[in-house]
């Protein structure tokens, strides 16, 4: 049994993105859900899942938005307050409605960053002060916090192994401002250049200011049920094809390839397997056939090391591969076309999320992907999920 | 003088033989008595054959650079006389890696791959945290 096709996503709606503290997260994820309903022709009374992967304090939680919103739920989920589970929670979803616990999940982001940015990094890093050390490999006793300085021990080790350097890497955020530029939602539009990027003060060296993601607020919500239903929608249902989890273990570090050697992470020359990317086999296509890549960009060798991840080039390659415009709007491989974290706003990945659904759609007017049918979601954590048209 | 005022190591029932040992300026960590594999954090099995058998041993404190950082941002109050300052992993000769700051070497001569030994840093009269300088033999 498999879930390819089985289900669809049948509606999105985004809040407005903003730099400056305007709304509490509940007040922008309320928009983005009745937003949702309306772009879908949903009523609210059909939506009895929710999940939710950014609760409290960055976020809101399922049990204060399922009785705010006045929602009847059978099926709620939420995990740890990490971007790194939108794909697992969209991936949840898909298979409460594939297996009849649900049968339309709300998946609901609404996060300030602002108000919480403390959490970020410094006194308020309390997850840093884990026995084991945190999930980014801070440890505050040596003043390393922040999940910047995760990306940063990573492609460190990746420039010296590699030859790669931080104007290679500026390639990245310079591709994602130029797709911002075509998105009027997005909030940093005005050009960035290789000057900008290598004159910007590092945050944690190597990483420049350009290279980290925006601390903004926003919301997205994604309607996610199933394909017979979603056939019936308002627009056009965007079919969730495949899907792969995510990865954990000795060979892994959350911000880099496995193998690299980051923390306690075996080295080891990562090449990777058909097995390793079951994703492409649920779907039915291979990497050729992916119209539009997106990537939760936190920090911008994220994108190195999915492109590395998923093979769609090799290891060590990256750095090379990405200029050139190669991932940019009109490049052989697309990525981020909204802007991404770097450039649109941090809705944790979920802007990304409903950023494909309108591309597949073809809604997205100057920045649309031509001819675009399918569309992958994947993360250097190595969780993906694939969707068409 | 004036108290020691950054973050210092949560002490738990797993990894105090670790600090013990660096308040007697040792670097000790957990080797699996079955298979002899050494591994950090500690933790209460053998991350290869999960035994439950441990001892603490005594290592050379030597090792490797695999990475490092230079913080430039301003995160901790308490750190901020220091920056820019850099934070180091460590590849221990016998495997694991540990994370430290790397002590009278400019951040602009720190490279992966440059040998490196540990040296001890009494930061309150209870906790001496290991520190790297570069290595002299």
């Amino acid at each position: 049994m498999t879930i390819r096709d089985r289900t669809a996503i049948i509606g999105v709606g985004t809040s407005r993105f903003s730099k400056a503290p305007t709304e509490t997260p509940m007040r922008l994820a309320a928009q983005a859900f009745k937003s949702a309903l309306a772009d879908g022709g949903v009523s609210r009374d059909e939506v009895d899942g929710l999940v939710i992967n950014i609760g409290w304090p960055l976020g809101v939680d399922y049990d204060r938005f399922a009785e705010a919103l006045g929602l009847r739920i059978r099926f709620a989920d939420q995990s740890w307050t990490h971007g790194r589970f939108v794909g697992p929670t969209l991936q949840h979803a898909a298979m409460a409605v594939a297996t009849g616990l649900a049968r339309c999940v709300a998946c609901v982001c609404g996060v300030s960053f602002i108000q919480e940015r403390g959490l970020l990094g410094g006194p308020g890093d309390f997850e840093g002060t884990r026995e084991e050390g945190g999930t980014h490999e801070e440890n505050p006793v040596y003043g390393l916090t922040a999940p910047a300085a995760g990306a940063a021990l990573s492609v460190q080790r990746y420039f010296a192994l590699y030859g790669a350097t931080s104007a290679e890497l500026g390639a990245v955020p310079i591709a994602f401002r130029k797709h911002a530029a075509l998105n009027p939602a997005a909030i940093m539009r005005s050009p960035l250049t290789l000057e900008d990027h290598q004159a910007s003060r590092f945050v944690v060296e190597p990483l420049h200011l350009f290279d980290c993601c925006l601390v903004s607020d926003g919301a997205a919500v994604v309607l996610v049920t199933s394909a017979e239903r979603a056939r019936d929608g308002a627009r056009t249902p965007v079919f969730i094809a495949g899907m792969q989890g995510m990865r954990a273990g000795p060979d892994e570090f959350l911000f880099a390839t496995p193998g690299l050697g980051i923390g306690q992470q075996r080295e080891f020359r990562y090449t990777p397997t058909e097995e390793q990317l079951s994703v492409y086999r649920m779907a039915g296509v291979t990497q050729k056939d992916v119209d539009a890549l997106y990537t939760y960009d936190a920090f911008s060798p994220l994108v190195w090391f999915v492109l590395e991840r998923f093979g769609f080039c090799g290891l060590g390659e990256a750095a090379a591969w990405t200029q050139k415009g190669r991932i940019e709007l009109h490049g052989e491989l697309p990525m981020n076309t909204s802007g991404g974290l770097l450039s649109e706003a941090h809705v944790s990945g979920w802007n990304s999320i409903a950023e494909i659904v309108r591309q597949l759609r073809g809604d997205c007017g100057e920045r649309q992907v031509r001819g675009a049918r399918v569309m992958q979601w994947a993360t250097a954590w190595g969780d993906s999920t694939i969707f068409h048209s | 003088m004036t108290a020691y005022g950054k973050p210092l190591p949560r002490i738990t029932p797993d990894n105090r033989p670790f600090w013990d040992a660096t308040r007697r300026h040792e670097l000790a960590l957990q080797r699996c008595a079955e298979c002899r594999r050494f591994r950090y954090p500690p933790a209460p099995v053998c991350t290869e054959c999960l035994s439950e058998r441990v001892e603490w041993v005594a290592v050379s404190g030597r090792g490797t650079v695999s990475t490092f950082v230079v913080f430039h941002h301003r995160y901790f109050p308490s750190f901020a006389a220091d920056l820019p300052y850099n934070v180091v992993q460590v590849q221990l000769d016998e495997g694991p890696r540990l994370t430290a700051n790397l002590v009278n070497v400019p951040n602009a001569e720190i490279t992966i791959g440059m040998r490196v030994e540990v040296v001890f840093d009494d930061v309150t009269p209870e906790v001496s945290l290991p520190r790297f300088r570069r290595a002299t033999t």
